[in-house]
Order: structure tokens, then C-alpha cells, then sequence
């Protein structure tokens, strides 16, 4: 490199700063496939959710199989959880790149390193955002759906980018096999460098481990015979009102009052030939069915109970409706996100699709939308609409 | 290394150690560039489409901004402590010493929303969120975790004390 600029030989620039011979090639190899894996894992359950709460004209989310949201949305937390050891043993091997001098040379390589900024602050930021968001932290100023969606996909991009510039490398790393630990410092010097820290072996075994042990400690949150491990989970599916957790409030709701009330009706409109307005006591009255259904939010926990209600596709007939229909189901709440969902008629049809009045045996407590919930195979928590007022067929 | 990458290690481990393309990877290269582009795009222009300025430029500070707190601080930091733990703890027991802080720093890492009550602070009429007591829960994870640790470093002792004789 006759061109080059000489390399300010300080610090982290300097070319033995950096000496454990844990940051080889293999090992950048074996976390950069891990870490391909848990990403794509995460971005394709992710799109499942996303595609499920905002649905194009093109998508319908079945009924069936009735708890394949809480396998998609559990798995996405537990892997992205997973990954973040994964992630920060990656970045501390290939650390010392950060300083190679001279930056980049030629176009390929540019593109290669600047593909690296959405890579790594794309890939901290979808970890960090969702850690935060299980957390119902927001310290940010914008909507998480949106940013945690389109940095995804920016995200993902870069990880192309990134996989076509070291497939080579990373298929060269991993076939060879010789055993002593490849050290990224030029010897130049002919004494060997003193061998300190760790060994690749260890590390990988460390980065694994605390993988498999962040995991542990918070993947009872949707597997409940792990529950009393789940210690850094901040749910747990055995916890709350009626023992299972609870998103919104009705006093957060401002439904308080409204759901108590005696002038409560629970009314069906819309495209319907005869619209109806049924009190609690007519819902009581009317054929009660039982179903035993997971209820699974996107911030990852899930609970699975046994609720009673009636068949939202009786209420429909009621109205005068016997095939199958999609509906809008709008709740008591006045204000904000999620007072409203659809269902799809591959759901409104299903024997399991219940407007519930009791779980596990009792009435619904308020807190778990009293007086009457939605409650739906395969569906998102957060359109398990509480508090239902207004059945609208669309 | 494969035979059309030897033009001399010191010249290949530089072009590597710099982070630049395998010379073997064009085509590879210029197919990810093209499609992983395509990729980037796309969700750039979602994001644009769906937000305004004041959040694009906030999201844009965050992702830059979840680098760099990387890159200046939790880096330095983990490098340090890693560098002075080496120092400190005799060869044959460091494995267990950094393996157990790298367990203590994702712990706390993970540990650090509901440690600080950020969730129970957005929802206080909520007792759902953050049911538990974080502060027992991590310090016992910890003692858990150190004790292990120890095991392990008892377990390598014994081995010297019983292979010394011989």
C-alpha cells in the first residue's frame, strides 16, 4: 500500500492495541452466522405481527392454528433478547477494525464500511427499542411501531449488504481448521505475542451461555412452567388481575364509568338487516360456549385461560347475518390507539371467536374489559378488543 | 487461506483487518449491494412516507446515537474492564472471572428498565407491569452467577493441589 497514509500509531490505532486471540475470524464467523439466524428469525415473526395488527388489502390472519401468534410473538421477544450478548460479543470482535487506518480504500470497500452505520445502529437500536418497548418505556419522541418496523427493514438491508461482502471470508474461516488461536495483530515481530484473555473457545462459550442464561431468566413471561425463572421478565403470565396480566386499565381506558353503568348496550350495526341492542342481562341469556384460548400480546407475554361467553357468529345471526362477514369491533374507550379491531371473517366464523362475559370460571374483572371482551383464536392481544360497545359489519 | 488471496499475509490480514472485501467476494459483493440497497430503500422510504421530519430526524439520531454510545462508551468500558480483570485474576482462572462479568453486564444490561421502575412510572395504576422486586431479583441472579464462578475456580485450585505430588 504505497499510497497510504501513514497510520497514526496511537491508542486503538495502534497495530498490536487490540491482542486477544478470542477476536479471530472464525469467531466473527460463527457469531455473524448466529446472529443472521436471530435477526431473520426476528424480522420474519416480526412482519407476521406487523402485517397482523396493520393487515393490507392482501393479508387475512386466519383463525388457525389458534396459538400461532403466541409461538410468532414469543419467539420474537425470546429471540431478540437472546440476541443481544450475541450482538455485543460480535462488536467486541471485530472492534479493532473500527480503527483500521487508512478507513477504506476503492468504492467496494466504502460502500462495504458504510453499510456498517444502518448495520450496527440499526441493528442496537431494533434491541434496545424492543427491550424498551416490553418494558412500556418510551424515551423517545416517536411512535416505537413505525420506527421498530421501517428500521427493520433498513436494518435487514444492511445485514444483505454485510453478508455479501463476507460470505466469502465467513465460508473461509469456518473450513479451515487449524487449532491454534488466529491472532488479528501483524506479527511482525517474530516473538510471538503473549496469548491473553480468553480463548475463542471460551468466548463462545461465555457469549452462548449468557445467551441461553438471559433466556432463562425471561422466557417464562409465554412459556409458563418456566414462570418462577422468569425474574428479569417484566411480566409474568401468572400475575395481575384474575392471575393473568393486564395492558391497559379501565381507569387508564377511561372506561370506569361507562362499563358499569346500567344504560351498558351491547349493540350490532352496520350492513345488517335487523340491527340489535342487547343489556347484559339479554347477553346472559343467550347460548353460552366455552373456549380455551391463549391470550398473547406483542410485547411478548402470553397466558392461556378457559373463557365463557357467546358466539360473536350467534350475535351475528341475531342481526339477521348467517354467512360469514367481517366485522369492525369498537369498544367503550373514547380515545387512543387500539378502541377499535377488525375481524376477518375466517374469524368472525369460528366457533372459538367468543364475546366473553367470564374467564376461568368467573365474570370478568373490569380491568379485563367487563363487561364483555372479544376474544379470538390467532390474534394480537392488543385487538382482543375490552370493553366492547358496538359490533359494526362491514 | 485459498491460493488467489496469498499476494503476501501481511497484505491480505491488512486488507482484512481494514474490513474490506474479500478479493474473492465481487460478484458476491455487488449482488448483496444491489439487493440489500434495494432493502434499504424500501424501508427508508416506508419510514419517510409514514413520518414526519422531526421524527425521521429523531429516529435517525437514535440508531447513529445507539452507535456511538456503542463505540465511546460501552465498548471502552467493557475492553477496560475486560484488560483489568486479565491484570488482576492468574491465568487459569480468568475464564470464569470474565465469562461472570460478561453474565453481570447483560444482566444488568437487561435488567435496567425494570431496576429503574421505567415501565411502572408510565403506568402506575398497573401493578401488572414489573410485578417483581428487580433489585432482590438481579442481586440474586448475581450471587447465583458469582458462586458458580467460584465453583469453577475451586474446581480448577483442586486440580492443582491434586496434581502437584506427581
Amino acid at each position: 500500500m504505497a499510497r497510504s497514509l501513514k497510520p497514526p500509531a496511537i491508542g486503538p490505532f495502534r497495530p498490536d492495541a487490540f491482542r486477544s486471540p478470542a477476536r479471530s475470524e472464525r469467531t466473527a464467523a460463527i457469531l455473524g452466522i448466529s446472529l443472521g439466524v436471530s435477526f431473520t428469525v426476528c424480522f420474519l415473526t416480526g412482519i407476521y405481527s406487523h402485517l397482523a395488527q396493520y393487515p393490507p388489502s392482501w393479508f387475512h390472519l386466519s383463525a388457525r392454528p389458534a396459538g400461532l401468534y403466541r409461538v410468532t410473538q414469543g419467539l420474537h421477544v425470546a429471540t431478540g433478547i437472546a440476541s443481544i450478548p450475541l450482538l455485543l460479543a460480535k462488536l467486541w470482535t471485530v472492534f479493532p477494525k473500527l480503527f483500521a487506518w487508512p478507513p477504506f480504500h476503492g468504492v467496494a470497500s466504502f460502500l462495504e464500511r458504510i453499510s456498517l452505520l444502518p448495520l450496527v445502529g440499526g441493528g442496537l437500536f431494533m434491541l434496545f427499542s424492543g427491550l424498551a418497548n416490553i418494558n412500556l418505556w418510551y424515551p423517545w419522541p416517536f411512535n416505537f411501531p413505525i420506527a421498530h418496523y421501517w428500521v427493520a427493514w433498513i436494518t435487514m438491508g444492511a445485514l444483505v449488504v454485510h453478508i455479501g461482502a463476507k460470505a466469502t471470508i465467513t465460508r473461509d474461516s469456518l473450513r479451515r481448521t487449524t487449532r491454534d488461536p488466529e491472532s488479528t495483530v501483524a506479527t511482525s515481530d517474530a516473538a510471538p505475542v503473549p496469548v491473553t484473555g480468553l480463548t475463542r473457545r471460551q468466548l463462545l462459550a461465555t457469549t452462548f451461555g449468557v445467551s441461553g442464561l438471559v433466556t432463562l431468566l425471561t422466557v417464562g413471561q409465554t412459556v409458563s412452567p418456566l414462570r418462577k425463572l422468569a425474574l428479569l421478565a417484566p411480566r409474568r403470565p401468572d400475575t395481575g388481575p384474575q392471575g393473568f396480566p393486564v395492558n391497559r386499565t379501565a381507569r387508564a381506558a377511561g372506561v370506569e364509568t361507562a362499563a358499569r353503568a346500567d344504560t351498558y348496550r351491547l349493540e350490532v350495526v352496520g350492513r345488517v338487516p335487523k340491527p340489535v341492542s342487547l343489556t347484559i342481562h339479554e347477553i346472559r341469556g343467550m347460548p353460552q360456549h366455552r373456549a380455551t384460548l391463549p391470550i398473547a400480546c406483542v410485547e411478548g407475554w402470553s397466558a392461556n385461560k378457559t373463557w365463557e361467553g357467546i358466539r360473536l357468529r350467534d350475535l351475528l345471526a341475531h342481526a339477521g347475518i348467517r354467512d360469514a362477514r367481517s366485522v369492525r369491533i369498537e369498544s367503550l374507550q373514547q380515545h387512543r390507539s387500539y378502541r377499535s379491531s377488525i375481524v376477518d371473517a375466517d374469524q368472525t366464523s369460528d366457533p372459538d371467536t367468543l364475546l366473553a362475559l367470564r374467564v376461568e370460571g368467573e365474570e370478568l374483572a373490569l380491568d379485563h374489559g367487563y363487561p364483555v371482551r372479544l376474544i379470538a383464536p390467532n390474534r394480537p392481544g392488543v385487538m382482543q378488543t375490552k370493553w366492547v360497545a358496538r359490533v359494526v359489519v362491514l | 487461506m485459498s491460493a488467489p488471496t496469498e499476494a503476501g499475509s501481511a497484505a491480505a490480514s491488512a486488507v482484512e483487518s481494514s474490513g474490506a472485501t474479500h478479493p474473492r467476494a465481487g460478484i458476491t459483493f455487488w449482488i448483496g449491494v444491489v439487493i440489500g440497497g434495494g432493502v434499504m430503500a424500501f424501508g427508508l422510504r416506508g419510514l419517510l412516507d409514514q413520518v414526519d421530519t422531526t421524527s425521521a430526524a429523531a429516529i435517525a439520531r437514535w440508531v447513529i446515537g445507539a452507535d456511538l454510545v456503542h463505540d465511546l462508551l460501552l465498548a471502552p468500558i467493557a475492553i477496560l474492564v475486560g484488560w483489568a480483570a486479565g491484570r488482576a485474576v492468574p491465568d487459569r482462572f480468568r475464564f470464569p472471572v470474565q465469562a461472570a462479568l460478561v453474565a453481570t453486564g447483560v444482566v444488568l444490561l437487561i435488567a435496567w428498565a425494570p431496576l429503574r421502575g421505567y415501565g411502572r412510572a408510565v403506568v402506575p395504576d398497573n401493578p401488572s407491569v414489573q410485578p417483581l422486586n428487580y433489585a432482590t431479583a438481579v442481586v440474586t441472579i448475581l450471587v447465583l452467577v458469582w458462586v458458580a464462578a467460584g465453583v469453577a475456580i475451586a474446581a480448577r485450585l483442586a486440580r492443582d493441589l491434586t496434581a502437584r505430588p506427581r
